[in-house]
């Protein structure tokens, strides 16, 4: 095997190691972010998800800041994102500066970030288009068929994992589980602003201590958002003193 | 456009129009029974998972089975509040769904056969209910439960604005978008700068929404651009929200 079969083989056993256990969908999906960009080699990836009445949120993404978080986000209005799940086919930009008037509000932001191209890749269960995984490269370049395969099997292991997540909930319902995803992401930024406002630390700092203390304490990522955002004034307070002890590992 | 974005746009259409709140959550239920295929609709807001009133309804035997719900002390929309997940209930009579003896008879006596309550939640945190009556039983076909879960996010509004009688009272309606306020609602930042407040404040998710989005429509801004300069620390809100409202309403620009 070479370096990336090598990777790759790695990323599936751990994604399948985890979407056996009791899994928190957006950690699971961020890690898969995460994995997607190291081994595909971009600088950025993110998993838009639509809700019910087929409008793309974010879901999650590998990194945390605002401005980054836009360039998904706008992609619920216009951009290769949203055009990749109308069509349920992959869109490629490998020079998005040529190709800046097809979507002009969106080429506008992610340029100005300094991605240079995109790639958006479909999810979907069976046939209903659930979302879109974009991938975000700081030079031109496409992405070779090898690569395209790759980014496409992790799609695939998204929408299962959110798949798998709706029939979870009670009423068992890929719809209600879009749903309930969406929400949790709004629940994790809501943590994320009681965290780096509590302790004086940057959003994305935030968020690798929720994750890691979550870790630790092997508790679903939503479970210690729920607990920042609406516990008692004392309990939040005793949380948050633990957040600011959360050891870096590094 | 695909039959569930154009379900969002005529349920936000419906639901626009004077008055926010209690008149929005009428017109919310009413667009309900019109579009989707149920005979009745109530919207309540619960707190602490006890304390409940019902804000809005398609017709007076809704509200009645939703206030019947809180005075007994049990009911589809209470457990749908409290699992946070919607309680679908396709016959009232079925023995396997005999959990609520009180409310089913109740319901029963009203020609009511199935109820299906959708928790109306501000990311994740339910803060009320969605009820949809049926006379007839059976299961809600897949379009009909996604209307009602576009619904049900939509109620989050008119929930939202009824938490706030100062805002109630100083928003006119000449103004409204119901697009940008339901964006305001799906935006991101706005969630982030929520958190902010709760840390500055010490204030509930809701609450923390409802001052933002007060200071929003003050300001004639959208809420978008008020939690970008929350988290830019360009703007605090004042931290005390019994003070007369006209100057608690400005917030401190630096």
């Amino acid at each position: 095997m070479n370096g990336r079969e090598h990777d790759v083989v790695r990323t599936f056993i751990d994604l399948s190691d985890r979407l056996v256990e009791d899994f928190d969908v957006v950690e699971v999906t961020t890690h898969l972010t995460e994995e997607c960009a190291q081994l595909l080699g971009v600088a950025a990836a993110g998993l838009l998800l639509a809700d019910v009445g087929g409008v793309l949120h974010l879901l999650a993404a590998t990194s945390q800041q605002l401005r980054t978080l836009e360039v998904f986000q706008l992609q619920g209005e216009e951009g290769p994102c949203l055009d990749c799940f109308r069509s349920g086919r992959p869109v490629s930009v490998a020079d998005l500066d040529a190709e800046r008037d097809r979507w002009p509000r969106f080429s506008a932001i992610a340029l100005e970030e300094g991605y240079a191209s995109v790639h958006a890749i479909p999810m979907r269960l069976r046939d209903e288009a659930l979302g879109t995984l974009g991938l975000f490269g700081t030079s031109p370049g496409a992405l070779d068929e090898e690569e395209l395969a790759i980014a496409q099997a992790l799609a695939h292991v998204a929408s299962l994992a959110i798949v798998q997540q709706s029939q979870a909930l009670s009423a068992g319902h890929v719809l209600t589980g879009l749903q309930a995803a969406v929400a949790s992401r709004r629940l994790l930024e809501m943590a994320k602003g009681v965290v780096a406002e509590s302790l004086g630390i940057g959003m994305d700092e935030a968020f690798t201590r929720l994750r890691r203390y979550a870790r630790l304490r092997d508790q679903r990522l939503g479970e210690v958002s729920y607990r920042v955002v609406s516990g008692m004034p004392v309990q939040r307070a005793a949380l948050l003193a633990e957040l600011a002890d959360v050891a870096d590992p590094s | 456009m695909d039959s569930r974005g154009a379900m969002r746009l005529e349920l936000t259409a419906a639901m626009a129009g004077p008055g926010r709140g209690r008149e929005a959550a009428d017109r919310l239920c009413g667009a309900c029974v019109s579009l989707l295929d149920v005979d009745g609709a109530a919207l309540s807001v619960i707190y602490d998972g006890a304390i409940s009133r019902s804000l809005g309804s398609s017709s007076s035997v809704s509200r009645e089975l939703d206030e019947l719900q809180f005075t007994l002390g049990e009911g589809p929309c209470l457990d749908a509040v409290r699992s946070a997940a919607p309680v679908l209930i396709p016959d009232l009579n079925d023995p396997a769904m005999q959990r609520w003896p009180g409310f089913a008879r109740a319901a029963t006596q009203r020609g009511v056969r199935a109820v299906f309550a959708l928790p109306v939640a501000v990311a994740s945190l339910p803060i009320g209910a969605l009820d949809l009556y049926r006379t007839r039983t059976g299961d809600l076909a897949d379009s009909v439960l996604a209307g009602g879960l576009i619904a049900a996010e939509l109620a989050a509004l008119p929930l939202l604005d009824l938490m706030d009688l100062d805002l109630q009272a100083a928003v006119s309606d000449q103004d409204s978008d119901a697009w940008e306020q339901l964006s305001s609602l799906t935006r991101l930042e706005v969630y982030q700068a929520a958190g902010i407040l709760i840390a500055q404040l010490g204030v509930t998710p809701s609450e923390a929404l409802v001052r933002l989005r007060a200071h929003a429509f003050a300001h004639n801004r959208t809420a978008s651009e008020v939690a970008l300069d929350i988290i830019e620390h360009r703007l605090r809100l004042p931290d005390d929200s019994t003070d007369d409202p006209t100057p608690a309403e400005d917030g401190d620009y630096r």
